[in-house]
């Protein structure tokens, strides 16, 4: 047991090395996302501001004197290292509603009126705090999002059925193309492909209009319909790449022992294929997930969640924070999906039993 | 006896008719929502604004100033892009495949940018790249005080920035394909190469690489198709027209300038182009891979 | 546990795919409220707090008023047409307003797709629609857009670059060589251009140098005469003086860019400096656009509000319609959103003296007082084309830092007089 040590040791420095270059690529792949993140918890002053802060202030700094139009407010920059002016006026609710949006730290008029009978009392410049409110972008865009729920459940069965569309009709061809020998297999899987490559921008109106005149006009399912054509594609491809890496002669082993050709699909190569699945599942559900093109045009009284996240923020300019803040809400329920779905991608060889 | 035969003749064709029937709903389903649409944009492709056969749909995009740019930035980005993305994926893959303690949270990370929507990418890299934006501010906090106009550089400089932002988004998507073929290569097979005498180059050469075939020719024919239709990305750093690309340039027609008298003809031309080219070449890489008829082998 | 996970997964599928078999009823509102719902498409109010304040102080008191539910949305010009072109031929129909862009009106009106106001407008004897905006909401004599938000353009100025203003210059009555000279000033000073203009193509360049000409004596397009001439002279000089900030090909919208300070001067569309004026009123300066010989130049957008052909709840439509555009709450919605400028006659008395006001009445004397334009984008095939043939006069010219010659100008007028529609 002793004699081991000089190797353990040498395993520790390898695995410490090994370690620390993952954590590297990491923190090197999540850095735009963390930049991102911090961005959609900064106010808009700070998010306007160079340097960029990295991370949100937790507090603010105000000062109130007077000024011209009425009473001058200030605030505490960090960078500079001074108050710098932000606003000249005698309506106190301007400074408030300015307090809470710009500054992103709110602070009730009747704490302003107090501030500033400080003020008249001789005390020049009044100094004070307020705490920032961090989900100040998430507060508006929830706000201004109207029926972000439902749409959000919305989108979450639209990816459903298309993961089950794409996956029961391209896994069937998937399995086909991986596991026979027919006439015109090359030239069908080939054309099955060439959804992918006809550029979609082109034909997105044509094919809303056909499922309009369907009747699938503000359907989810219509959606539905029209995202599968791009991930059956995808599904076949990938799939019937995984099926051809899963050895036949596993399944002719559980023929051997009574199985169905179907019970041995089912119990032998459907749990194997379950990694390729797992992929095309993923490409078809982001598919779904962040499409808005189709979904503005096909939808009117039940928009997706990606609709009503574009039409909150398609006209956020000067809102740079909140337009993070949309992002990454439409964002979240991708990562939740990926975070569960990584486990199937990621399966152990041997991991599943005969 | 005749019965007999008729049963067997049956069973026969039944079973040559599996591979068609299981394939038969693909077909189907692209009939219904999508053959249309496709061959009406072809009829039109070759029709002028009254209607009349012509070939001067084509003819225009091929005189458009822009049409060699375009096919040369797609040429560039298509090439540096596949080649990056493939190499960095079949990398990450490879290395979450050796189940280390943290591998699985290691893919969730490694997986993040590509559950990122356009909104959330588009915000990220404009503040990212703008002269005050984070790249600046983090070089300035790392003692760089210069700033670095980033959109404002060279034709290469923007795309290489182009590459670079795009395969930071696109390489999760490669990589979970690779992954998911590496699952299903027993680790008994790798084991054997290092057995005999292997290293990990020959292991990965003679082993690996060759039983991961048609997953690797699944991954980098899926992301060729979509590389030479970039054109998102570019659209929201820099607009259109400042470095044309081939779906750029449908786009352009489609939404930029839609009432153009020829904006439906140059729109429909260049579709019907970029499918011809987006054919070609993914036809040549599939010959070249040798995906067509040569995977018996690789079945067994 | 895997088996358990998978389960699980199938069955969640299997119900989202259930559920969204059943036919679409809008399981939000409850069966007792079956309130008639009115479908408002806008391109206006996109910026999240005004699309708040839309919601909260416009709409509401609307809903509540006549028990009715009016569903707000934002979606651009492009989109919209896009949709009513599905919605019109497939006839579903839903959407009952829309609120577009003057220079896409044309589109609109050529197409069919929205009822003809004219009567309608005739009965409104309380307000009197500004008639600079006739040549877009109007055609062959009859109404079908009701105009809402006017903008004009007003020079803003970050207060670190007052430092540098011309010996003389007054910021209310500046001129545009006074303006060329500040920007080429503050580049030398600086070591950098801060002058912000939007460089990507097809954005507001058409606009920012329209108002240019217009002050020079200049029509509108116009990009060879004379008085354009003088005008891209004035650009000239900034650009020979790199006083154009360095990431200007990568600007859409100088909002952005004068918040963060990376630019300090320009002068752009009111709302939007209005924006970034209540980002922070005591770092800018606004002003009305500079002047040229003939007075203040300056373009003039509106959107405009329409009814979709088609639409089940025309009369609703027409009721909010009538709401929107009373003067008082043109008022209300010009000075919660930015400081659009109502294009009401009557809604001028309403007034006050705020500082939004201020944006709103500096905004006004441009539009009174100078030489403005509308935007013909009617008469073009495609107006981004146009826009692109200024841009690209700016870009090879201009921002090169090369002389403006009269044959580079003579080749941007044939530009844009091909892109003229042919009859």
């Amino acid at each position: 047991m002793i004699k081991k040590k000089p190797t353990s040791l040498a395993k520790i420095i390898k695995s410490t090395i090994f370690y620390l270059f993952v954590t590297t690529l990491g923190v090197g792949i999540l850095l735009p996302a963390f930049f991102l993140v911090s961005l959609s918890f900064l106010s808009t002053r700070e998010a306007y501001q160079f340097p960029l802060p990295l991370l949100p202030a937790l507090s603010a700094k105000y000062s109130l004197t007077f000024g011209d139009r009425g009473y001058l407010l200030s605030v505490y920059d960090d960078f500079d290292d001074e108050y710098q002016t932000v606003l000249d006026t005698a309506e106190l609710e301007k400074m408030s509603v300015y307090m809470r949006s710009q500054i992103g730290a709110p602070y009730d008029i009747p704490d302003i009126e107090d501030r500033i009978a400080e003020l008249e009392s001789g005390t020049d410049p009044v100094y004070f705090k307020a705490r920032k409110n961090l989900l100040l972008n998430y507060d508006l865009f929830f706000k201004v999002t109207r029926d972000a729920v439902p749409a959000l459940i919305r989108s979450l069965q639209i990816a459903g059925m298309t993961i089950v569309i794409s996956l029961s009709i391209g896994g069937m061809a998937g399995y086909a193309f991986a596991r026979y020998v027919f006439i015109g297999r090359d030239a069908l899987k080939f054309s099955v492909l060439f959804v992918r490559m006809f550029p979609g921008v082109a034909i997105a109106l044509p094919m809303v209009i056909i499922l309009a005149n369907m009747g699938f006009y503000d359907q989810p399912i219509g959606l539905s319909l029209v995202y599968s054509v791009g991930s059956i594609a995808l599904t076949v491809w990938i799939t019937a790449s995984i099926f051809m890496g899963i050895p036949e002669s596993l399944e002719e082993a559980a023929q051997v022992f009574g199985a169905t050709k179907f019970q041995a699909f089912l119990k032998i190569t459907f749990p194997l294929a379950l990694p390729g699945l797992a992929a095309a599942a993923m490409y078809a559900f982001l598919g779904a997930w962040n499409e808005t093109v189709s979904a503005i045009i096909l939808t009117q009284f039940n928009p997706t969640f990606a609709v009503v996240v574009y039409q909150t923020l398609l006209g956020a300019v000067g809102h740079v924070n909140l337009a993070a803040a949309g992002g990454l809400a439409m964002a979240i329920p991708s990562v939740i999906f990926t975070f569960f779905i990584r486990r199937y991608i990621n399966q152990m060889w041997g991991g599943v039993t005969v | 006896m005749a019965v007999a035969i008729g049963n067997k003749s049956f069973r026969n064709v039944w079973s040559k008719a599996i591979p068609y029937l299981l394939i038969l709903p693909v077909v189907v389903y692209y009939a219904l929502f999508w053959v249309r649409p496709v061959l009406k944009t072809v009829f039109e492709s070759f029709r002028d604004t009254a209607g009349q056969f012509t070939l001067q749909n084509y003819a225009m995009v091929f005189s458009d100033p822009d049409f060699i740019p375009a096919v040369r930035n797609t040429a560039i980005i298509v090439v540096f892009s596949v080649t990056l993305e493939f190499l960095a994926a079949l990398f990450l893959a490879i290395l979450i495949n050796r189940k280390f303690v943290g591998s699985s949270f290691f893919l969730f990370v490694a997986m993040v940018p590509m559950a990122l929507p356009a909104v959330a990418v588009g915000a990220m890299w404009l503040t990212g790249l703008t002269a005050h934006g984070w790249l600046n501010s983090l070089l300035f906090y790392l003692g760089v005080s210069k700033k670095i106009y980033w959109l404002a550089g060279s034709e290469w400089a923007l795309l290489a920035i182009i590459i670079i932002i795009d395969a930071w988004q696109v390489i999760p998507s490669v990589m979970i394909i690779l992954l998911a073929g590496l699952q299903n290569i027993p680790v008994e097979a790798e084991e054997a190469g290092y057995v005999f005498g292997g290293n990990f180059i020959t292991v990965l050469r003679k082993i690996t690489i060759p039983m991961l075939q048609s997953t690797i020719q699944t991954a980098v024919i899926l992301r060729l198709i979509s590389a030479i239709q970039i054109w998102l990305i570019m659209v929201l750093l820099m607009g259109f027209n400042r470095l044309p690309v081939l779906v750029e340039r449908i786009v352009y027609y489609h939404e930029e300038v839609p009432g153009l008298d020829i904006s439906f003809q140059m729109a429909s031309g260049y579709t019907i182009i970029v499918s011809v080219i987006v054919s070609i070449a993914a036809l040549l890489y599939l010959k070249v891979s040798g995906a067509f008829g040569g995977n018996q082998e690789a079945r067994q | 546990m895997k088996k358990v996970s998978i389960l699980m997964l199938i069955a969640v599928l299997g119900v989202s795919l259930l559920t969204a078999f059943t036919p679409a009823t809008p399981a939000e509102a409850p069966p007792e409220q079956v309130k008639q719902t009115l479908v408002f498409s806008s391109r206006l109010f996109s910026p999240p707090q005004e699309q708040e304040y839309f919601i909260n102080e416009i709409i509401k008191p609307f809903e509540e008023e006549h028990g009715v539910i009016v569903n707000f949305q934002i979606i651009d010009d492009q989109t919209l047409l896009d949709r009513a072109a599905v919605q019109q031929s497939t006839n579903h129909v839903t959407t009952d307003i829309v609120v577009a862009h003057n220079s896409r009106m044309a589109e609109w009106i050529e197409a069919g797709w929205v009822e003809d106001m004219t009567e309608v407008v005739a009965g409104w004897t309380d307000r009197t629609f500004s008639t600079a905006f006739e040549g877009q909401t109007h055609m062959d004599g009859s109404q079908y857009f009701l105009p809402v938000g006017a903008d004009v353009y007003l020079l803003l100025a970050n207060n670190k670059a007052l430092d540098y203003l011309p010996a003389g210059a007054e910021l209310d009555t500046i001129t545009w060589e006074q303006y060329a000279e500040w920007g080429a000033a503050v580049a030398a000073g600086e070591g950098e251009g801060k002058v912000c203009i939007t460089g990507i193509p097809a954005k507001s360049w058409i606009y920012m140098f329209g108002g240019t000409g217009l002050s020079y004596g200049a029509g509108f397009p116009d990009v060879n005469s004379e008085g354009a001439m003088e005008a891209w002279k004035v650009w000239e000089t900034i650009g020979k003086a790199g006083g154009f900030v360095p990431t200007v090909l990568n600007i859409d919208s100088c909002v952005d860019p004068m918040m963060r300070e990376e630019s300090w001067l320009t002068v752009f569309h009111n709302a939007r400096a209005g924006q970034v004026y209540a980002s922070n009123e005591t770092a800018f300066t606004l002003a009305p656009a500079p002047t040229g010989p003939v007075g203040t130049g300056s373009i003039a957008g509106v959107s405009g509000y329409a009814i979709m052909k088609g639409s089940a709840n025309y009369d609703l439509a027409l009721q909010f319609l009538e709401y929107l555009t009373r003067p008082d709450i043109q008022v209300k919605i010009a000075k919660g959103t930015g400081g659009f400028i109502p294009p009401v006659e009557e809604a001028l008395e309403f007034l006050g003296n705020e500082a939004i006001d201020e944006v709103i009445n500096k905004a006004v004397l441009v539009l009174e007082n100078g030489v403005v334009s509308g935007v013909p984008a009617g008469d073009y095939q495609d107006w981004g084309a146009v826009k692109q043939c200024y841009d690209d006069i700016f870009e090879d010219t201009i921002l090169a830092g090369a002389d403006v010659t009269q044959a580079r100008l003579d080749e941007g007028q044939t530009c844009v007089e091909d892109l003229l529609k042919t009859e």
